[in-house]
């Protein structure tokens, strides 16, 4: 028998486009939400135009990149600038219990007059979730933002770099995910709420201020200590930030791997060392009991002093073996220890997520059967699943205003015909 | 706002929550709290060991000084207990008997090695919801494996994506970045089970154990690498201070005059935006080429990539951009409707005008201090339930009466003895 979807019950209208918004609808519908994803033949997604492409075919259905963010949606394909249109969305919002979008402010309601006001009036204890750039208030509320935005003005961008050299920043949207959590989880807890007490209400992120939030002590280091993350010697690169730990770095290993466009990427060992032992076990299975009694190297102070020779020893012995071989071996003599891996290593080297199955293969109805992200924590009740991969475009307007909305055979084709639902 | 008002109302105000977590998982925690939740946070007598993480308060080592116990465990009330006696673990039992949520980032088994797994806890309180936070989940040929942030990003995946063109500087590692994201996107993790959990409990009383790691929740969060793998069998390729891709993409960080950087991506390429990123350049006695061969326009306008056309109005914006400060650069971009953003340092946001009118900064009371201090608030802005700091991280066993003699009942004696003791 299947096990209870824990969020069975909860319908959610989806007009959130690119990553963040969808990445918060995709943790409710793998949980069992039914999430209405709402778009139109002319304005639609636009990740569906993004690559990758399934077969390395183009198509509005063929984007691997949409198909991961959307699966277990349905898709519906509203002509919302006809007044039918928008009605049929209103009427969708009146028996959903959530909304969610990340367009600029004011872009709702300027496009189709929806504010929390007049989504109340619609669905009383309607619970609104906007992620933007900077919220729906203050001077920036207009700012036009995509993730590396957020990352760079929240200070994130600036925390990730080699010291002395430019800002590596990070290679995606970290902070599309990281506010797709932040949005999942507010709305959860409104939902508990909505529960407890029948009322609903706004929840307004801020993509920048959920950036400010992750990082980490940075703003209290300012506040009390009136230091400024922006000083020599920072981004630490990969050294230990707090707690000042060493060794703490990634190594080179032996072997390439190939990567985009034909390149090869070096293999990689991230080690860390937070006790004496650990230093001592390093040295021990890289047969350096040398490196333990150099008084360079003889206690963590000194270790961070001399991190440089530190380092160079310890990549001498990683260079010898293969990353993975390097970490078992590691973490075998109890240090931590693991491989750089890419999302190649993810699918075919990672023994500990084939064990556990993380990458689940689920049909799509234009591109057939695929592998998607799993669903990233196990609750061992109710573990959720993917059902589906990501809507056709307004593959599901059939359905849903059937089966969800009641319309008649009549009312259906009045709408086609009136191009409100197909063009 | 007058006295007579009710306080706001918080979401999550009729949950008790047991928080055992070390480092990897405090951020769940006071999440939760500040969310609402009466959330008692329980350390070994003598302090967590997250209080000898830095940095500290005017740079003094002390366990009630560690900022990082200051963010990390706001909005919590702070027991000290020693688990390992048995004393101890009879007490933590009545404490999970009136709660709702434990939390925990013990390695898998340890605390089934005291009586105090899953199991037995859940068997006297059957609506429990138990979260394990660990490094690679309760099962598994890695489950034993021992972490670190750095480790975590480095095998979930992130790091593979983050770091230097190999053109710009050779050989450089890939890169975390800072601030402490293997453990921020664990707890993500970690909370999003729990609530989810919390849903299933609220609809049947029944609770549940939830597996979380950090392993799995950075696994899915690297944007598009995993379905570039899926779909093109090639993981993507790591560039400078810009996204990771299949073949090499344009720059879009450039320095500015001010020795900064700014994030110059996007800008839409219509005519509006041509005209006034040319006009923008002629304010400052540039572009004049870009101008008067029409060849430029019409690559900015036909979304050209990759000709040398394209290259130059980009290196033309670099230009541009060297002549202004990070800021005069962002908020020039954003006034013309691009999205650019300055490089800033997380500090340089605390004065921003913006943020200020937010209220996104807030005071918070250090009263053993006799100071207040600014720290950043919560990610979103509830406006039916208040979501946000409600009071700084305990000191050591600050709650230890309240929680023990007043929510227990345990009397002065037995606090006495539990003390003499060192369980408490």
């Amino acid at each position: 028998m299947a096990t209870p979807l824990p969020l069975s019950g909860v319908r959610v209208v989806d007009l959130s486009w690119i990553i963040a918004g969808p990445t918060c609808t995709r943790v409710l519908a793998d949980f069992g939400a039914q999430v209405i994803k709402v778009e139109s033949q002319q304005v639609r997604d636009t990740i569906r135009n993004s690559a990758p492409f399934a077969d390395g075919q183009q198509g509005i259905n063929r984007s691997g990149f949409f198909n991961n963010v959307n699966r277990g949606k349905l898709g519906v394909a509203l002509n919302l600038g006809h007044p039918k249109g928008l009605d049929l969305l209103r009427r969708l919002i009146a028996i959903s219990d959530v909304l969610v979008e990340n367009f600029s402010s004011r872009i709702l309601e300027d496009r189709w007059g929806l504010t929390y006001e007049t989504l109340r009036e619609l669905r009383p204890d309607i619970i609104y979730c906007s992620l933007s750039g900077f919220g729906h208030s203050g001077p920036f509320r207009d700012a036009t933002t995509w993730g590396p935005t957020a990352q760079a003005v929240s200070g994130l961008t600036l925390m990730s770099g080699l010291p002395g050299q430019e800002p590596a920043g990070w290679g995606f949207s970290y902070m599309d995910n990281t506010a797709g959590y932040q949005g999942a989880i507010a709305v959860l807890a409104a939902l508990h709420y909505r529960r407890r007490t029948g009322k609903g209400q706004w929840i307004d992120l801020s993509q920048s201020e959920g950036g400010i939030a992750m990082t980490g002590t940075a703003i209290l280091d300012y506040t009390v200590n009136g230091r400024s993350f922006r000083r020599a010697g920072n981004p630490p690169g990969n050294h230990a930030d707090n707690p000042k730990i060493a060794p703490h770095n990634t190594y080179r290993c032996a072997g390439e791997v190939v990567i985009a466009d034909g390149r090869k990427d070096g293999r990689w060992c991230a080690i860390a060392c937070f006790s004496e032992q650990q230093w001592q076990a390093l040295c021990r299975v890289a047969g350096r009991d040398d490196l333990a009694r150099d008084p360079r190297f003889a206690t963590n102070a000194a270790r961070l002093q001399n991190q440089d020779a530190l380092d160079a020893a310890i990549e001498q012995w990683t260079r010898q073996h293969d990353p993975y071989r390097a970490m078992e071996t590691l973490q075998r003599a109890g240090v931590p220890a693991g491989v750089v891996q890419n999302a190649e290593d993810k699918v075919e080297r990672d023994a500990q997520l084939r064990d556990r199955g993380f990458f689940l293969e689920a049909e799509h109805q234009e591109v057939g059967k695929r592998l998607f992200e799993g669903i990233s924590v196990r609750l061992t009740k109710t573990p959720g699943r993917i059902w589906r991969g990501a809507p056709l475009l307004g593959g599901d307007t059939d359905f849903v205003l059937r089966e969800v909305l009641g319309l008649s055979d009549a009312e259906m084709e009045q709408l086609a015909e009136e191009e409100v639902t197909a063009t | 706002m007058s006295a007579s008002q009710p306080p706001p109302p918080l979401a999550l105000d009729d949950l008790v929550v047991l928080d055992l977590t070390d480092e990897k998982g405090q951020y769940m925690g006071k999440l939760m709290g500040d969310l609402g939740a009466t959330v008692i946070k329980v350390e070994p007598p003598g302090g967590d060991p997250a209080r000898r993480i830095g940095p500290f308060a005017g740079d003094v080592e002390a366990p009630e000084r560690s900022l990082y116990w200051w963010h990390y465990n706001t909005s919590k009330l702070g027991v000290t207990l020693d688990i390992t006696k048995s004393e101890g673990q009879a007490l933590l039992k009545r404490l999970v008997a009136r709660a709702d949520v434990v939390l925990e980032s013990f390695q898998p088994g340890y605390l089934d090695g005291l009586g105090l797994g899953y199991e037995a806890l859940s068997a006297s309180n059957p609506r429990l919801i138990m979260t394990s936070l660990t490094a690679y989940g309760q099962t598994g040929p890695y489950k034993d494996h021992l972490t670190s942030d750095l480790i975590a990003l480095a095998m979930g995946g992130p790091m593979a994506s983050s770091g230097y063109s190999d053109e710009e500087v050779p050989g450089a590692p890939p890169i975390r970045g800072t601030g402490n994201q293997g453990y921020h996107t664990g707890s993500h993790w970690g909370l999003i089970g729990t609530l989810v959990a919390l849903a299933h409990r609220d609809a049947t009383g029944e609770g549940q154990h939830v597996d979380a790691s950090l392993h799995e929740a950075l696994a899915c969060t690297t944007e598009a690498a995993t379905p570039h793998y899926f779909y093109l069998k090639r993981a993507p390729m790591r560039q400078t201070g810009r996204h990771h891709a299949q073949t090499v993409t344009p720059r879009t960080q450039w320095p500015s005059r001010d020795g900064r950087y700014v994030c110059a991506f996007n800008v839409p390429r219509n005519v509006a935006c041509w005209n006034s990123l040319t006009e923008w350049m002629a304010e400052h006695g540039m572009g004049e080429e870009l101008r008067e061969d029409p060849k430029y326009r019409q690559a900015f306008l036909t979304g050209a990539r990759a000709t040398p056309e394209i290259d130059a109005v980009w290196r033309g914006m670099g230009e541009l951009i060297s002549k202004l400060t990070a800021e005069e650069a962002y908020q020039g971009a954003q006034r013309r409707g691009y999205p650019w953003g300055a490089v800033r340092s997380p500090d340089e946001n605390v004065r921003d005008p913006h943020f200020q009118e937010r209220g996104f900064f807030v005071e918070v009371e250090h009263p053993e201090l006799g100071r207040r201090y600014t720290y950043p608030n919560a990610p979103a802005v509830m406006h039916g339930t208040r979501y946000g700091i409600r009071h700084r991280a305990p000191l050591t066993g600050e709650h230890n009466e309240q929680v023990f003699s007043k929510l227990l009942g345990l009397t002065v004696q037995e606090m006495t003895h539990l003390r003499q003791q060192r369980v408490i």
